[in-house]
C-alpha cells in the first residue's frame, strides 16, 4: 500500500544550475561516464542530496545530462525536511527523484518509513510505499 | 718644328703634340682617380648574435616519439629544443604540442609554453598555460603536468580547471591513468573536485 505524503512546501525548479563537489570525480576515457566518489554532496537551488557516490549519466543523443544515481547512504533535504535512504535516482528530465533502500522520510516531528519513495519535484508531493510505517507526534503544542 | 706659311699646317704641327700628349694625360687618370669600392654595404650581413649560435646547440621544428609499455604512444613536437646546460640528457623545448594514443584508442592532446624531457627520469614536465584535451571532451587548463615517458599517464600536480560534458570542474589535482583490473584508462579529478552544470 502507498502513501501520498507532500515533500518541500514548494515546488522545485530543476533548471536551477547543479552544483556537485565530491572528493574525486572519475570519467571513464572510453564511455565517457563521470563518477564522483567521497562524500558527494549535490546542491540544487534548496534541495540538497549528499551521498558516497553519484554516477552521471547521459541522454544517449545530447550531451546533457539525464540522470543523477547516488548510491552509498543518501540524505536528501529540501528545506525543512530531509529523506534518508540507501541509493537514489535523480531524473532532471522529468524532475523526479526515486529513493529506494529502507527510506525514512522526516516532516518536522513527523516520521514515515517505507521501501520505496517518488518524489515529483514539480508538484512538491511523493508517493511512499512498501511497509509505510507513520511516527506521528501527537501535537505538544 | 718646321715653319709653315699657312695656319693649316701650323695647326696641324702643333695638333700632332697636344693631342697624344693629352691622351696620355686622360690614360693616366684610369688608374689614379678610380671609385672608392664600398665594401661595406655590398656583402649582407645575417643579424643573428653569432656567439649564441655557436655556444649552445639549438634544434627547431623538433619532434619526440615513444612507445610506451602498455603500447601507449606518446609524441611531443616543440618549435624550438636546447640540451639543458647541465645535464645532456635533459632537453628543454619551447612551444610544445604533444599527442598520447592510449592503447583503448581514446587519445590526449596536449599544448604548453614549454617543456623539459628527461629521458632517465622517464618523465616530460609541460609548464605554462598547459590545455589538455581528451577525446571524451574534456578540456583541462592547468599550469603544469608531468607526462610519464615509460606508461601512459600524464598527471597534474596543481589545481586544475577543466570543461566537458558534465560541466565545469574545478579540481585540486588530475591524473590520466590507468585504472582498475579491467585496464580502463580514467580521466580522475582528486584533492576536492567542484562541478557546476547548467541543464
Amino acid at each position: 500500500q502507498g502513501t501520498s505524503v507532500a515533500f518541500g512546501s514548494f515546488q522545485h525548479d530543476s533548471t536551477l544550475p547543479i552544483e556537485v563537489t565530491s572528493d574525486q570525480l572519475s570519467v571513464a576515457q572510453e564511455t565517457g561516464k563521470a563518477i564522483f566518489s567521497g562524500n558527494v554532496l549535490v546542491g540544487q537551488g534548496e534541495l540538497k542530496l549528499s551521498a558516497g557516490t553519484v554516477e552521471v549519466i547521459y541522454a544517449e543523443d545530447t550531451e546533457e545530462i539525464a540522470r543523477l544515481m547516488a548510491s552509498g547512504g543518501v540524505t536528501m533535504t529540501n528545506g525543512n525536511e530531509a529523506v534518508e535512504a540507501q541509493s537514489a535516482d535523480y531524473d532532471l528530465k522529468s524532475a523526479t527523484v526515486t529513493l529506494t533502500g529502507d527510506v525514512i522520510l522526516t516532516q518536522g516531528p513527523n516520521a514515515i518509513s517505507g521501501e520505496r519513495l517518488v518524489i515529483d519535484l514539480e508538484t512538491g508531493n511523493g508517493q511512499i510505499d512498501g511497509r509505510v510505517r507513520t511516527i506521528l507526534q501527537p501535537g505538544s503544542k | 718644328m718646321a715653319r709653315y706659311d699657312n695656319s693649316h699646317s701650323r695647326f696641324v704641327a702643333y695638333a700632332k703634340v697636344i693631342l697624344p700628349l693629352a691622351s696620355l694625360a686622360i690614360l693616366a687618370t684610369l688608374f689614379l682617380f678610380s671609385r672608392r669600392p664600398d665594401t661595406t654595404s655590398t656583402i649582407p650581413y645575417a643579424r643573428v648574435d653569432i656567439e649564441t649560435l655557436a655556444r649552445e646547440q639549438r634544434l627547431d621544428g623538433a619532434s619526440f616519439a615513444t612507445v610506451l609499455t602498455d603500447g601507449g604512444e606518446l609524441s611531443l613536437n616543440a618549435d624550438r629544443v636546447r640540451p639543458d646546460l647541465s645535464n645532456n640528457d635533459v632537453i628543454n623545448g619551447s612551444t610544445i604540442s604533444g599527442e598520447l594514443a592510449l592503447p583503448d584508442g581514446t587519445t590526449v592532446t596536449l599544448t604548453a609554453n614549454d617543456g623539459v624531457i628527461d629521458g632517465p627520469g622517464r618523465v616530460a614536465e609541460l609548464s605554462g598555460s598547459v590545455v589538455v584535451r581528451t577525446s571524451s571532451a574534456y578540456s583541462i587548463k592547468t599550469d603544469r603536468i608531468a607526462a610519464l615517458l615509460d606508461a601512459s599517464k600524464i598527471e597534474s600536480p596543481g589545481a586544475v580547471d577543466a570543461e566537458g560534458p558534465a560541466g565545469t570542474i574545478h579540481a585540486g589535482s588530475m591524473e590520466i591513468s590507468e585504472v582498475g583490473v579491467d585496464k580502463q584508462y580514467q580521466l580522475v579529478f582528486k584533492n576536492g573536485v567542484r562541478l557546476i552544470y547548467q541543464p
